[in-house]
């Protein structure tokens, strides 16, 4: 029964390929248009989500501005304070970075004075930035104790770095380099190499990033202001409390007279990552409401054409009836043939929506990733419109009395 | 004949047996109309039976109350001794689909559907199995000839061809009696009279019970038993 009903169906489809395909038309911009969004949406969460995680999900931007032009007035983070952060939350955090920036130079080799350079940012870190940052050495190590404490003149450099300049990482190793920043000429020696990740539109360029010690640098720039760090919580799922904790007692050593002209700020990665897909599924909600007024009007255009087609073979029906059909039989071919309709404009939909929407990641520079719950989600959506839209007109084609359905004309 | 009253069953040999049938439109309203005034009727089973009237005779309203499509405003109708005043509209669908098979003027096939299908169509909603379907389907085409042409839509045949193919289709279920309203009247005399050839030999051969619905007495006169109406009455010939 159900094989000949859907059969039935189709043939009454095909038979109006036309005017079923108009019908179809709403639910197919309503699908599409749902699905497009939604994959462009996944796509972009997903790649955003990637590029944050490889940045680390568990780390909290501190930093600290003034909102006027009183400069000097402006806090730093000092020895003390970053000592009564990590007395007061250290159980919570598993590293805390530091950067600062001494400047873009040129770097050459002294060995070889083959006349190769390349253009670097010289980044002075601590201890803990490597491991807030995602850094690991392919070669050599990280700093020794005693160069972050005496600040001498060591480097670790990316593998490009050393390729380009020595050849190989291996040769690199040991190696003395010679930086030019603003016409200040230092030499550093190589004790390490990490490997260079380009990870899209959030990270830094860590190819031309040459780091050494964080006192090495603070010597050069003659201070040893901290304006920003980023601490690392140990639970990711901890990451959004710890960064208001950590605001909270910022705010109390370093501006305990709420001074609005001084913003401190500490951001998990976390929290943006929710306040991010909080705003997409805002923009979800929202596109749904609309493609569910596509599919609404969809639906009544189904019910119109459903109400047509049984006007138009009423005759059948009472032919039907006469040869021993029950009503619950007309019935069931009628909404079958609401539901495939309804569910062949799902499927194209489906179809156009994952085109127009992977067209559109890859236009917007993000890989395209189809989420399979709106797909099924959207097609069993349909088969519910046929139903319900279907519903009214089977349900009169049933209670048709037979002989003025026989005699229809 | 013997009736028993309250048990709704009578003893009968009768495939169809009428009493006082009265059919009423508009009943309670200015338009008021009384069609069947009264008809009382027995067809006994493996009789060729026509009526016959002119139109607007009540002919069409009486075929449609033996035909389970209507019921009477007032009277009895028994079928196979089953009192048909007292089954409830779906029990109505399924004496219609086992015991009735209809054979109309305009032959009523189902459109885009191919000769076979509608063959299979009453053991469809019979619930017979694809199998059991096709098989009755194809024997019953054989034998109304229309073998070779069975996977046709009807917009492919000739009205004789379709009238063939449905009654093929009022055989599907073997029922007890054939209802043919003017099943000549769309066609010329020639396949006319090779659609009334099929009736005979269902009526010789298979022994069925047919009730031919016309206004022609010639066509009438080729049946066993003539049934006269005329203003809603059974008149003598």
């Amino acid at each position: 029964m159900i094989i000949e009903n859907l059969k039935l169906a189709l043939a009454s489809i095909k038979a109006n390929k036309m005017r079923s395909f108009l019908t179809m038309l709403g639910i197919i911009i309503g699908i599409s248009s749902v699905i497009a969004i939604m994959t462009v949406g996944n796509s972009l969460t997903k790649a955003e989500e990637e590029s944050m995680s490889s940045m680390g999900a568990n780390n909290i931007m501190v930093g600290v501005y003034t909102e006027s032009d009183t400069a000097g007035e402006m806090p730093t983070f000092k020895e003390e304070t970053m000592q009564g952060l990590v007395k007061a939350y250290g159980k919570r955090i598993s590293a805390i970075g530091i950067d600062s920036q001494v400047g873009t130079g040129t770097a050459r080799s002294q060995v070889s004075n083959d006349g190769k350079t390349t253009s670097v940012t010289v980044d002075g870190v601590n201890s803990g930035y490597f491991k807030a940052n995602n850094v690991t050495t392919i070669k050599g190590s990280t700093f020794a104790k005693g160069a972050y404490e005496n600040g001498t003149n060591v480097a670790i450099i990316s593998d490009l770095f050393a390729e380009a300049i020595f050849g190989s990482v291996d040769k690199a190793m040991g190696q003395t380099v010679e930086i030019n920043v603003d016409n200040n000429y230092t030499t550093y020696t190589v004790v390490g190499a990490y490997k260079f990740e380009n990870n899209g539109t959030m990270g830094t360029k860590k190819s031309t990033v040459f780091y050494i010690p964080l006192k090495t640098a603070q010597n050069q720039l003659h201070s040893t202001d901290v304006y920003g760090f980023t601490a690392v919580a140990k639970n990711s799922d901890d990451s959004s409390a710890l960064s208001a904790d950590i605001m909270s007692y910022l705010q109390k050593i370093l501006n305990p007279d709420n001074d609005e002209d001084i913003v401190i700020y500490a951001d998990s990665l976390q929290s943006y990552i929710e306040e991010a897909s909080k705003m997409l599924g805002q923009i979800t909600i929202a596109i749904a409401m609309i493609a569910g007024i596509a599919l609404l009007v969809g639906g009544i255009g189904v019910m119109n054409i459903m109400t047509v087609s049984i006007t138009e073979r009423t005759r059948e029906i009472g032919t039907r009836k006469a040869l021993g059909a029950e009503n619950y039989q007309i019935m069931l071919q009628f909404v079958t043939e609401a539901i495939i309709l309804c569910l062949l404009g799902g499927i194209i939909g489906v179809a156009l929506g994952v085109s127009l929407g992977l067209l559109a990641s890859s236009g917007l520079g993000y890989p395209g990733t189809v989420s399979m719950t709106s797909v099924l989600g959207s097609v069993g959506f349909s088969m519910a419109v046929g139903l319900f839209f279907g519903y009214a007109p089977a349900r009169k084609a049933a209670k048709m009395n037979p002989i003025d359905a026989l005699r229809y004309e | 004949m013997q009736i028993i009253n309250g048990n709704r069953t009578i003893k009968s040999p009768s495939v169809i047996h009428a009493e006082n049938i009265i059919k009423t439109y508009n009943q309670g309203t200015e338009n008021e109309l009384e069609i069947l005034h009264g008809i009382n009727l027995d067809i006994k089973r493996g009789e060729f039976v026509s009526i016959v009237g002119q139109s607007g005779s009540g002919k069409s309203t009486l075929m449609n109350i033996l035909g389970l499509l209507d019921r009477p405003t007032s009277g009895s109708y028994f079928m196979n001794g089953q009192d048909m005043n007292a089954a409830p509209d779906k029990a109505l669908a399924r004496i219609r689909n086992k015991s009735i098979g209809f054979v109309f003027q305009n032959y009523n096939l189902i459109a885009r559907t191919n000769g076979i299908s509608n063959v299979e169509l009453p053991m469809l909603y019979a619930g017979l199995s694809p199998r059991a379907r096709k098989e009755r389907a194809i024997e019953l085409l054989h034998m109304v000839g229309m073998e070779n042409r069975m996977d046709h839509t009807p917009d492919e045949l000739s009205g004789g061809q379709k009238q063939r193919v449905a009654i093929a289709r009022a055989m599907a279920n073997d029922p007890d009696v054939i209802l043919a309203d003017e099943p000549t009247g769309a066609l010329d005399s020639k396949t006319g009279h090779m659609v009334m050839d099929i009736f005979h030999r269902l009526h010789e051969e298979e022994k069925k019970t047919i009730i031919l619905i016309t206004h022609s007495n010639e066509l009438a006169a080729e049946t066993s038993r003539i049934i006269h109406i005329k203003d809603g009455e059974i008149v003598p010939a």
